[in-house]
């Protein structure tokens, strides 16, 4: 599993190769097949006979991070402390065999894996733009467990480190050098092992930073005053951020804080016992069920039609070059895809190009990309008022305004210099894909695809499937959102899709208790304090009242003389009708819009809606807004509008923003531990605020 | 006048208070959170009565800064109703917040009061806060300021003690103790510290040497010969030139160990008890204070025990059990020479020699052992008193009811 070398000049590499598997992966086998590999190296040293390491790996990555199955099930504290407790004892012993350790990164490393390179005295990275390095745990509710925060902290000062491992950015090569996460690049394998041995024969000291009594933590503890102002200040970040509703991210701040004034070895206990309790939290739990089974679920074809090639777009035509365009254009361009990027003019279409310039410098900026980078993707745009440019594209996607005569117009110009193979797609989020269809030369190879603002980061694709299209062109779309990085859910042309079907109903419930005599400024926050993005009455302003309306009477039109109004129809009528509020668009709404793109809620609103007296029940506010949402989903699934349970969490997570740490719509219903307790809590809701907390059939198969 | 009742007395497992004690690892924060936790649970307390806690804490900076009593409060999620102050008279601190609660009580103007101290000196070690009477040459000179240490070699010296008296009397301590904690003497009030997913840091005092010898104690070197011959020796015969020259006999082995630990004590009249239905222990009949001179500092027990007395209408005779702070072992002969108490009757289950110091906690826990004591010999009344810096002395007497 270890291959031992040394060679003439005392330097011992150390190669990395797991039989059976295809990562190198940190688990306890690993930890068992070191100790005689370190019981060796510390008696070379005795003898005088080693002089440096070098670990690096025989896999195509250096070190994948830990066993996520295991960490879902894991429950014992007692076991998951002592587990953590001996990962850092690895490290531990890895870094003080009493000589300089480095660590050729041959391939990525995450999480516990660059754990691993940060407990070696040197990295250097095989530069490759796939190479992936960073300590990204923060984005399952989980922390780093082998030491990572504390030697962090030491490498790069408290105030550094918290961005890097709260945020849990995968970097490349490049971004990691900037950085300052790793120390230095190679252009090739050979490279990277002459480097690494030239820095040994010129290194004698193998003592780490932290034990040496001299050296310092980079800018001071979490005593000194300048790094306590900073923490007080990230601590409020945090909050406003967050919510308190993700603990580690706050666990992150709180080891940072509390490691830099203990020695490394109690800062390291600390940050073990941070770690069991994350591991056994519920949020943790949920995150790791969306973002690892989930996704993973759906990367891995879980509701691709099946028996279809794999379709890999290269040249994609975007027809619009406003935001949601140019957002695409960039995710495309991201990707190693060459755009044309087409619009009324030349002239228009190139402040696409312009808007995707912008995001890349805003990148650049942030270290998460390389002005090299930048320019190469620049270079794979084409702007053009002509759509004879798109002859040669795999794919067209329309981002045109909500118009079906407009969506048509360009769908037919188009299609005419697209081959037969060539995919087709709309970018609509209210008009029936079927009827746009009736347009296309091509109605087979025609299909929506829903994208999220903003395009280039939301990691979701809604795709719609039309009347006539085809299990291949869904493949087909499903491919291409997975070479773009994202997460297909395939979804039924009914009004609003699934996710603002299912957002519409948040917005819906929060107008109810407007008209309920809750005060306004108090359903907007405990919104956000539920974790949704933002207040529903806001949410209802960006949208339009007009559009939140339509959906619901779609909703009417679609369930005929089953269908019970929503207690806010009336007030949504009231607005648009009576006021003339329509929304953010007209600077009217439940808000005033200001000149200095301020706003502030309509003075006048408690006027219309006056508000009773508290006290109000928080809590139940807080699940009327989830609730809501959890059961018109649950409605999708079993009317088909959604197929799978992992889609319908991802797609809540990515679509609208339903809170991560609840794990998505599906998942939250979990947190009621059995079917009997959520129809408990829905039976309570109903009785008090009418039907729409009725719980549909297909509940009792979701919760487990 | 009405009365003060201590209705429960807790407090932490004393650590080592260096990097390798067990409780370094945990902020001061959370070891006195974890007691209030403890004495809500125990008594199952409605935390809105209570209308203030008075924590001692004698270096209330850093992670001990900024109020840690009312800092505590509410980490331990009690009522924000519940006002808190932290309050230094240095070693004695523990104690002073029991004296001043029982004042409030007496006084009628409150009605259940929490008492306590902490310090975690592993974290913020003594000093820390600096001060003039350690830090301004004007002060330390003008009124010929001391270490510790150096005052009580003094005592020590001018008392006649000699390094074998000292070291029987930490020989005594290390096996009353270490009987103590064998037996259980101390678990009634002991509650255990856990991390926060309730695997166990400490659960009982880890500062005792259970191997302790004679011989051993003898090969410890003294500790303050150092800081006297820079000047300190000097400065205090300048004070005390009747005699020839200060002996340095203290060592780590018969001065008080530094430890990590915090104590709270529930206070409260004797209708409040009725209400919350918790029966009361003790009651506090006196609660003196006193200042000496601040050269020799350590001289302080002897007076306010006699003015404890004196507020009480007691005699020494209707004391059953004395406690005096084990700060350095001169301190507590000399106060037994003074007072004329039998051993047998002081520092019965060992001190701070054995078990350690920590500052601000140290006179609440005091005062608990003494309880608890108390009840295992089915006796009445007990003395607790420290030695404080600057000279001062605190001393409370309290009753079994």
């Amino acid at each position: 599993m270890i291959k031992y070398q040394k060679d003439t000049d005392n330097i011992v590499t150390l190669t990395l190769d797991m039989g059976g598997r295809t990562n190198n992966v940190i688990n306890h086998e690993i930890f068992e097949a070191f100790v005689p590999v370190i019981n060796h190296l510390q008696k070379e040293k005795r003898k005088g006979e080693l002089r440096g390491v070098i670990l690096t790996s025989a896999k195509k990555t250096f070190l994948a991070g830990g066993d996520l199955d295991y960490l879902f099930k894991a429950s014992d504290a007692k076991e998951i402390f002592n587990f953590s407790q001996s990962i850092k004892q690895f490290l531990r012993d890895l870094e003080h065999p009493g000589v300089p350790v480095v660590a050729a990164i041959n391939g990525s490393a995450l999480g516990a894996g660059f754990e691993m390179a940060l407990a070696c005295h040197r990295r250097i990275v095989l530069d490759h733009p796939k190479t992936k390095l960073g300590l990204p745990e923060v984005n399952l509710g989980i922390i780093p467990g082998g030491g990572g925060i504390v030697r962090l902290m030491w490498l790069l000062g408290l105030e550094k480190a918290y961005p890097i491992l709260s945020d849990g950015y995968q970097y490349t090569p490049k971004e990691a050098l900037v950085a300052g996460l790793i120390d230095d690049l190679a252009k090739d394998h050979k490279e990277m092992m002459l480097k690494a041995k030239e820095w040994l024969m010129n290194t004698k000291e193998g003592r780490r930073p932290w034990d040496r009594p001299e050296r310092q933590i980079p800018g001071g503890t979490a005593k000194d005053p300048q790094v306590a102002k900073i923490v007080r200040r990230l601590a409020a970040q945090l909050s406003s951020r967050t919510h308190n509703n993700f603990p580690a991210p706050q666990a992150i701040l709180d080891v940072l804080t509390e490691a830099s004034k203990v020695d490394f070895d109690t800062a390291c206990r600390i940050e073990s016992r941070y770690y069991t309790e994350l591991l056994r939290s519920k949020e943790c739990k949920n995150m790791i069920k969306a973002f690892w089974f989930d996704t993973n679920a759906i990367k891995k074809g879980k509701n691709r039609p099946k028996g279809f090639g794999k379709f890999r777009p290269r040249r994609i035509g975007i027809i619009g070059a406003g935001l949601m365009g140019s957002g695409i254009a960039l995710a495309c361009l991201e990707n190693n895809m060459k755009v044309v990027l087409k619009d009324v003019s030349k002239h228009i279409a190139e402040r696409g190009r312009k808007m995707v310039d912008k995001q890349l410098e805003e990148k650049i900026s942030k270290g998460h990309l390389h002005p090299v980078e930048k320019e190469k993707m620049l270079k794979n745009i084409t702007t053009t008022e002509a759509s004879s440019d798109f002859e040669t594209c795999d794919l067209v996607i329309e981002a045109v305004f909500e118009n079906r005569m407009v969506k048509q117009k360009v769908t037919k110009e188009a299609e005419a210099y697209l081959d037969e193979y060539s995919l087709f797609a709309t970018n609509t989020i209210s008009i029936p894909i079927t009827k746009l269809a009736e347009a296309s030369i091509r109605p087979e190879n025609y299909v929506g695809l829903h994208f999220f603002h903003p395009a280039s980061d939301v990691p979701l694709v809604e795709i719609v499937r039309g009347k006539n299209t085809t299990d291949e062109t869904i493949a087909r779309a499903m491919d291409f959102v997975k070479a773009i990085r994202k997460i297909p859910i395939v979804v039924k042309d009914d009004w609003g899709f699934y996710a603002a079907r299912v957002q519409n109903t948040f917005i819906l419930e929060g107008i109810t208790l407007l008209q309920e005599g809750y005060p306004p400024a108090l359903i907007e926050n405990l919104g956000k304090q539920a974790g949704m993005p933002k207040g529903p009455l806001e949410l209802a302003d960006t949208l339009g009242l007009s559009l939140v309306l339509k959906y619901e009477n779609q909703a009417a039109e679609h369930y005929g003389s089953k269908y019970i109004q929503h207690p806010a129809v009336g007030i949504l009528t009231k607005m648009i009708q009576e006021l003339g509020r329509t929304g953010r668009f007209k600077k009217m709404g439940f808000y005033d819009y200001h000149e200095d793109n301020t706003r502030s809620l309509w003075p006048e609103l408690i006027e219309h809606f006056p508000v009773r007296k508290g006290p109000f029940d928080h809590q139940e506010i807080i699940d009327r807004l989830l609730i809501a949402q959890v059961l018109e989903s649950a409605w999708c699934l079993q009317e088909g509008v959604i197929h799978s349970i992992e889609g319908a969490n991802l797609g809540s997570i990515y679509g609208w923003g339903f809170p991560a740490f609840k794990g998505g719509v599906i998942q939250y219903m979990q947190e009621y531990a059995s079917y009997k307790n959520f129809v408990k809590k829905c039976q309570a809701l109903s009785k008090k605020y009418g039907q729409r907390f009725k719980v549909p059939s297909t509940v009792k198969k979701l919760i487990v | 006048m009405r009365n003060a009742y201590i209705y429960e007395s807790l407090r932490t497992p004393r650590g080592k208070g260096k990097p390798s004690g067990a409780l370094y690892e945990l902020k001061p924060i959370d070891l006195l959170a974890a007691l209030f936790i403890a004495l809500q649970k125990q008594c199952n307390l409605d935390t809105s009565l209570v209308e203030d806690a008075l924590i001692g804490c004698v270096s209330p900076i850093d992670d001990q800064g900024y109020n840690i009593a009312k800092s505590a409060l509410l980490h331990a999620n009690w009522s924000d109703s519940v006002s808190g102050l932290q309050l230094n008279r240095f070693c004695a601190s523990g104690l002073e917040s029991v004296n001043l609660a029982a004042m409030k009580i007496r006084s009628g103007w409150e009605e259940l009061v929490v008492a306590g101290g902490i310090e975690s000196m592993s974290r913020v070690p003594i000093g820390s806060d600096g001060g003039s009477m350690i830090n301004d040459p004007e002060i330390i000179n003008k009124i010929n300021y001391l270490p510790q240490g150096v005052a009580a070699d003094l005592i020590a010296s001018i008392e006649g003690f000699d390094r074998q008296v000292l070291d029987e009397y930490a020989l005594r301590s290390q096996n009353l103790a270490l009987q103590a904690q064998t037996k259980g003497y101390f678990n009634n009030s002991i509650v255990p510290i856990l991390d926060r997913n309730g695997l166990i840091i400490l659960d009982k005092d880890e500062y005792l040497r259970p191997n302790t010898t004679l011989e051993k104690l003898a090969a410890l070197p003294p500790v303050f010969s150092k800081l006297g011959q820079y000047g300190f020796d000097e400065m205090a015969l300048q004070k005390y030139p009747y005699i020839e020259k200060v002996y340095h006999l203290h060592t780590a082995g018969n001065s008080s160990g530094i430890v990590d630990g915090a104590a709270l004590m529930l206070i409260g009249s004797e209708e409040t008890g009725k209400k919350i239905g918790v029966k009361a222990r003790a009651k506090i009949v006196a609660a003196a204070n006193v200042s000496t001179d601040p050269t020799i500092m350590l001289s302080g027990p002897t007076p306010a025990s006699k003015k404890a007395l004196q507020q009480a209408g007691m005699q020494k005779s209707d004391i059953d059990l004395w406690e005096c702070n084990e700060a350095f072992a001169a301190v507590v002969l000399k106060f037994q020479r003074e007072m004329d108490i039998p051993l047998d009757k002081l520092n019965v289950n060992g001190g701070a020699i054995a078990l350690g110091h920590p500052l601000g906690a140290t006179g609440t826990m005091l005062l608990g052992t003494l309880l608890d004591e108390l009840e295992r010999r089915n006796l009445t009344t007990g003395l607790v008193t420290l030695c404080v810096g600057a000279g001062m002395g605190v001393a409370t007497i309290i009753e079994r009811v």
